[in-house]
């Protein structure tokens, strides 16, 4: 690890300030830990945001729920009104890594934190996410790859609780040198093929200050389910979030969200498309299900992903379902 | 003395819950030896269930492990490793790293200790350093002032390569034109450290053997006429994945050279070993080399020798005159310090109707990189009774950290393997798998002694009505898409004495009784063992007792492997405990006017006769004593009545372990998890001394086991020869999550070999665990997995290629 | 560090020259090692909560440069005050440092343990104000003006925590090295639920890797403990 300083601004403005080239911000710097660990990163400056006022406030008001950048995944995943109309998202936050990390790891630097791929994060493999030429998980060990628009870049997001908020329809407000902004999740992804350098749309110097999750319509529903290899500390092979929307028994609208699938959360609109206006059932999720996972492209090792997708998809729209309030 | 044995009557047999089946024999005991107990019903102490001494000082923090030395001025050191598979380094400049001003030493290896050798290394063009045959192979190690100096001042030292071809993959390097990890035919041998490989084994290109054994050395009778007299065979092919140790505390020492006296504080399983090995590579003599071990992290077989980290700490220390610390970290733990080869086994098993087997034919290959040991076959070689025995065991290597002895080598992969062909072979006769075995697991060589037998008899039974195995359904007969299964397998090991064990017993005039011996505990439970024994003895508690273990300044200790450690130090500990009674007695004796053999030890007190208990308490007769203290130090014989070891040059007695698991799992056919939910466990390891700790040890080997069985796999990229997990992130080690309901019975064997009769229970208690979860996975599913892990993925394809057979 | 440029190239990563983009073969280590320094941390920047470019090598600016009045420390040794097992302890530390190391080796409490050091294993947990963490994951900086509280501050007065004395009867320990830390977890879970069930046992040390396979041991004594009344208040120091 290199040596850096430590700067502990008390506002956004200030925390903005200190953002100049070689500074990178620090929520709960879990991943920004492991890849200083590993030599991948090397800032000069770590902008620490917890000292910063107000980054950690969950609250539901005016749109819906304000969730802070800076509260750690164990808070989301206990807080009652996240388990209650907000489910997906505190069922995500609540089996990401481990209990120790969800203590500390904070629902920003979630979205945030780069992916796992093996060939990413080892320092052996200099692939087109450091600047080299080559994706090392092509023709290489990619069982838990991408098994969606993987040509580029074949990592995985990371994020679960990306998964959970693309469901929600969250946006992102986003302070920065210029004007703040707000961003869908929605659009805030980047693939690969638009900079396979970064997975998303925050600028130099920005900072993400709040999510914002909309109510919920009535009658409606969400889950979040993951697959992992294990149930203690694993990634997820599968991972899937849905939100339903009823009108009695027949699903009026449905936002279904595959994490673990491709480089960046993907909306599996055909699948969205079969459920809408069915009556929800065993065989219409089965349908759904099917659809989500049409057009997938697993590589040599992960075509196993697809038939997981398939069963989890299935589950959480079933799950979905009966968490409809 | 010794020599003259006296004649005592022991009770042997089995003792089990709910029943027991004994006969007494007659049993030669050296007369220096005090005759067996009698059962652990009728002891006060041994065979009752004791929390470890040494527990408070683990749930505190203050165990003191290798890892956790701290010695004024201490150095902190860093190992230099290859970025490459396969390479020549041509030269080494230490000069940039050298001027740090934090760096204390600098040190560049001259010779790799461990993995295979050349035969004759005129084969490979002479170079001035040793040739680079894995990634991460040590070059150099400096020492600095603090961990962050010495990262940076390792960063300093400049290698350079001359690359070369490799290869990492196992199908790879046994074709004939694949790169060569080694020119020419190769050994391996043996250091004070462990190891060693046959000799003079046959080596074409990457692949070392193959070697033909029987159950008794050479193959037995003849497989070809076995299969033609055969009226069933069953034949299939088995891999498994190589496994890291992953031992929790990573290999390591402080190493403190001074002019006097070498100190080297080490994470191993044997403080002797390292002395050993120590005097070996710096010429010194053992009595200026000391080695303390008082905490050890876990290793799983895998820390016995100096290792080159400990070679370069050595030197570290020597030169710059200070005491240096190297403790691996994560990833250099991965990828070398150790691991479990890999295995490729076919396996053909020919029987007639009855079930009697007529040849057992196994081809194994593995590989375990730059060393060998990658051989499954002792599972096939020892199990059952068969007239025709034919194992062929080839080694290949490959660019990757070598091998190195991990809780059973070879068994859990030869059982992965046997087990699943027995309960095959039983479908096919129509026969229940447990009813095939009672017919095949007998003794068939040994006149009697082959004990394992007949404990798996028993295991066998009580284990079924404990796990109701008549439930069992045919295989895949479950609707559902998660379907329940039951399986069964069983284990084999050995019984492994080693004669330099010893231990010293004092008792001091204020009571005070201590045991010292070098030997260490990695976690076992030795400590209290020990304690057991010599308070029984004694007529003590285990808490009355001091244990000091793991310093080569104490009487020679085993070291821990093989599962031997309990087996061949406890006898020494009982024998030493029985001097100092004698002694004691005899001075107590002597000061009460009474005869010594009317005095007894018991409930803390010297009895006189038959005095209703009243007696002197053990600290005022201790007070009695003419001198300060009464010491004794005593090794062991070998095992009496037939069970010393049966082959030349070996430390393998007659007579090994058993033990029988039970496993039930759900398998979700949707996404290809497999869930453990119970496992029956029946073991035997002789007389048990501490059946809580057996129970903790048992526990250990199943969870290991299934670890093994489901998740762990150490992944290398083809194409670099690089690990791509070496952590415990992709690495993937079962957690609290997949824990099974586990049940552990546990016999009581008793056989009159020793003055304690123990034995060890860490390897059999690993051994049969993945080939049950198999077995119970074909009964959930009615599809074999014939490959280690069995992942999601593997189980998918397995079901997907059933249902299109099926079609 | 200074010759952080060096590092990357010295260590000869795997990469493919710049212009081969065909991905019909791949480079052997050794034939194509320069890495682009610059490009390579700018692909590195997404990191936390912003994206900045990075100019590498720069020896970093110590105190006042930019931050508009927010506080600078280091990149140097900086003197803290750490309040571990409710003792003020002052050390002098590098922001880089970690919990895990100025604990074990700034303040020689070596029982709390480092093993995987990436926070996949949890034996190095402690708790920061109740609450267990990595303390291997955890900044020594992010620690100051909370209450650390460490295995060795678990018991009181000589008397082992209802946990601790849970495991050593129910013999949840074997070779012991991932002990504290889960006794940690365990402590802390029935800090905050007193009666918890086998699955919350499961859940809390879901984190705890024990390579002994110790856990059925250590779900008995947690629960033991629980069944005792070790909730609430007991023990721990400064938490």
């Amino acid at each position: 690890m290199n040596r850096f300083a430590w700067v502990t601004p008390s506002t956004i403005e200030e925390a903005v300030g200190a953002l100049e080239p070689g500074a990178l911000v620090k929520a709960g710097g879990i991943d920004l830990m492991d890849l200083l660990k590993e030599g991948l990163i090397a800032p000069q400056r770590l902008v620490n945001l917890r000292a910063v006022e107000g980054l950690d406030r969950i609250e539901e008001k005016d749109e819906g729920l304000h969730v802070g950048p800076l509260v750690t995944l164990a808070r989301l995943a206990a807080n009652p009104i996240v388990q209650g109309r907000y489910r997906a998202l505190a069922d995500a936050a609540g089996h990401a890594a481990t209990p120790q990390i969800r203590n500390v790891a904070t629902v920003g630097g979630n979205l945030l934190q780069r992916p796992r791929c093996w060939y990413f994060r080892s320092e052996a493999f200099v692939c087109k996410k450091k600047g080299g030429g080559r994706c090392y998980a092509h023709g290489g060990e990619n069982a838990y790859h991408a098994i969606m628009n993987n040509k580029t870049c074949a990592a995985v997001h990371p994020s679960a609780t990306a998964t959970a908020l693309l469901a929600l329809g969250a946006k992102l407000r986003i302070a920065g040198p210029t004007d703040a902004r707000e961003v869908p999740l929605e659009t805030f992804f980047v693939a690969p093929e638009v900079d396979v350098m970064r997975e998303n749309a925050l600028g130099a110097g920005e900072i993400i200050t709040e999510i914002v999750i909309p109510y919920p319509p009535s009658e409606a529903g969400s889950a979040y389910l993951k697959q992992g290899e294990k149930e203690s500390f694993d990634w997820p092979l599968a991972e899937v979030a849905v939100l339903l929307e009823r009108d009695g028994n027949r699903c009026k609208r449905a936002i279904i969200v595959l994490g673990a699938a491709g480089p960046v959360p993907v909306r599996a609109r055909t699948a969205e498309a079969a459920l809408a206006d069915k009556v929800i059932d065993d065989a219409t999720a089965r349908a759904a299900a099917k659809a989500a996972v049409q057009g997938a492209t697993p590589l040599e090792q992960n075509a196993y992903k697809v038939t997981i997708f398939e069963a989890i998809v299935r589950r959480t729209i079933l799950a979905a379902r009966g968490n409809t309030a | 003395m010794a020599d003259e044995n006296g004649k005592v009557a022991v009770q042997t047999g089995l003792v089990f819950p709910g029943g027991s089946s004994l006969s007494e024999v007659e049993r030669a005991v050296p007369s220096d030896e005090p005759p067996p107990w009698p059962l652990n019903a009728e002891l006060s102490v041994v065979g009752k269930p004791f929390p470890r001494l040494d527990g408070p000082l683990k749930v505190t923090g203050a165990a003191t492990y290798t890892a956790d030395v701290r010695l004024p001025g201490m150095l902190h050191a860093r190992v230099i490793r290859s970025p490459h598979p396969h390479a020549r380094v041509k030269n080494i400049d230490v000069t940039a790293a050298e001027r740090h001003p934090a760096a204390r030493a600098v040190h560049v290896l001259e010779h790799m200790r461990g993995g295979a050798k050349l035969r004759d290394p005129k084969q490979e063009t002479p170079s001035k350093f040793p040739i680079v045959r894995y990634v991460g192979q040590p070059i150099a190690a400096i020492a600095a002032a603090t961990p962050a100096d010495a990262e940076e001042v390792m960063r300093l030292v400049k290698v350079d390569y001359e690359v070369l071809p490799f290869v990492v993959d196992l199908e790879e390097a046994r074709k004939p034109d694949a790169p060569r990890v080694f020119p020419g035919a190769t050994e391996q041998p043996a250091t004070a450290g462990g190891g060693g490989a046959v000799p003079n084994v046959p080596q074409q290109g990457n692949v070392r053997g193959p070697t033909k054994t029987g159950p008794l050395g050479p193959p037995r009778g003849d497989v070809e006429k076995g299969f033609e007299e055969a009226e069933i065979t069953v034949e299939n092919t088995f891999r498994t994945a190589v496994q890291t140790h992953s031992a929790l505390e990573t290999h390591g020492v402080v190493a403190d050279w001074k002019p006097e006296v070498l100190t080297v504080y080490a994470s191993t399983q044997g403080t002797s070993t390292v002395r050993d090995e120590l005097a070996e590579v710096f010429g010194l003599p053992k009595g200026k080399i000391r080695v303390v071990t008082e905490f050890m992290g876990g290793g799983f077989g895998s820390k016995f020798g100096i290792g080159n980290f400990g070679v370069l700490a050595v030197h570290l220390s020597k030169k710059a005159s200070a005491p240096v610390r190297l403790m691996l970290d994560r990833k250099e733990e991965h990828v070398n310090g150790g691991n479990r080869p890999s295995s490729v086994q076919r396996l053909r098993v020919g029987a007639k109707k009855d079930g009697s087997l007529t040849a057992i034919h196994l081809t194994s290959w593995g590989t375990g990189g730059t060393a060998t040991g990658a051989g499954a076959g002792n599972v096939a070689k020892n199990m059952y009774a068969c007239p025709n025995i034919l194992i062929e065991e080839s080694d290949v290597f490959t660019n990757a950290g070598p091998a190195a002895a991990f809780r059973a080598p070879g068994h859990p992969q030869g059982a992965f393997a046997l087990e699943q062909v027995i309960d095959e072979l039983a479908e096919k006769l129509g026969m229940d798998p447990l009813a095939l075995r009672d017919k095949i697991d007998i003794d068939e060589d040994l006149g009697g002694r082959n004990v394992d037998s007949a404990a798996r008899r028993m295991e066998r039974k009580i284990g079924s009505q404990k796990f109701d195995w008549a439930r069992r359904k045919p295989a895949g007969s479950d609707r559902g898409p998660v379907k329940r299964g039951l399986g069964v397998a069983q284990s084999i090991w050995y019984r492994f004495i080693d004669l330099d064990a010893s231990c010293e017993v004092r008792l001091l005039r204020d009571g005070t009784v201590e045991v010292l011996s070098a030997v260490q505990d990695i976690g076992t439970g030795i400590r209290t063992a020990l304690a057991q024994v010599v308070a029984e003895e004694l007529g003590l508690q285990p808490k009355d007792i001091t244990v000091r273990v793991g310093d080569t300044a104490f009487p020679a200790g085993v070291p821990s492997g093989g599962s031997r450690t309990t087996g061949s130090i406890t006898p020494a500990a009982r024998n030493a405990a029985h001097e100092v009674r004698r002694r004691f007695l005899a001075d107590v004796a002597a000061s009460m006017g009474a005869r010594p053999e009317a005095l007894s030890l018991k409930g803390g007190k010297v009895l006189l006769g038959d005095d209703g208990g009243r007696g002197i308490p053990f600290r005022s007769a201790a007070a009695k004593l003419k001198t300060e203290q009464i010491t004794a130090s005593r090794s062991r014989a070998h095992d009496y009545g037939g069970f010393a070891p049966g082959r030349p040059g070996m430390n393998m007695g007659i007579g090994g372990f058993g033990g029988v698991q039970f496993a039930e799992v759900t398998v979700d056919t949707e996404t290809g998890i497999i869930k453990v939910e119970r496992v029956v466990a029946v073991h035997d390891c002789g007389r048990p001394i501490n059946p809580l700790a057996l129970e903790s040890q048992i526990n250990g080997g199943i969870l290991q086991g299934i670890s093994y069985a489901l998740y762990e796999n150490r992944v290398l990229d083809r194409r670099a020869g690089v690990q791509l997990n070496p952590n415990f992130e992709q690495y993937k080690v079962l957690g609290a999550r997949e824990v099974p309901a586990i049940e552990v019975l546990l016999l009581e064997e008793y056989q009159g070999r020793s003055s304690t009769d123990a034995g060890g229970i860490g390897e059999p208690a690993t051994v049969p665990t993945a080939a049950a979860l198999a077995n119970a996975v074909y009964n959930a599913t009615g599809v074999r997995m014939t490959e280690l892990p069995m992942t999601p993925a593997r189980v998918l394809t397995a079901l997907a290629a059933a249902r299109k057979g099926a079609q | 560090m200074s010759n952080d440029g060096q590092n990357h190239a010295d260590r000869r990563s795997l990469r493919e020259k710049d212009d081969d983009e065909d991905g019909s073969d791949v480079a052997l280590p050794g034939a194509s090692l320069r890495l682009s320094r610059r490009r390579f941390l700018a692909g590195t920047g997404l990191t936390a909560a912003t994206t900045a470019v990075l100019e590498a090598c720069k020896p970093a600016a110590v105190g006042g440069a930019g931050g508009k009045g927010a506080e600078v420390a280091g990149p140097g040794q900086v003197p803290v005050t750490l309040q571990v097992n409710g003792k003020e302890r002052t050390v002098s530390l590098e922001p880089r440092a970690t919990l895990a190391e100025v604990l074990r080796t700034d303040l020689g409490m070596t029982g709390t343990k480092v093993v995987c050091d990436r926070g996949a294993c949890s034996a190095c947990t402690v708790w920061l104000d109740g609450t267990p963490v990595c303390s291997c994951m955890t900044f020594a900086m992010d620690a100051v003006g909370r209450a650390i509280t460490t295995v060795e501050g678990l018991s009181s007065g000589g008397a082992l925590h209802p946990v601790q004395q849970a495991f050593v009867e129910h013999d949840a320990a074997q070779c012991g090295f991932c002990t504290p830390g889960m006794v940690m977890s365990c402590a802390a879970l029935l800090q905050r639920n007193p009666r918890p069930t086998l699955d919350d046992v499961r859940t809390a040390t879901s984190g705890n890797l024990c390579r002994c396979g110790t856990y059925p041991k250590v779900f008995e004594a947690t629960l033991a403990a629980a069944r005792r009344g070790s909730g609430g208040s007991s023990g721990a120091k400064g938490s």
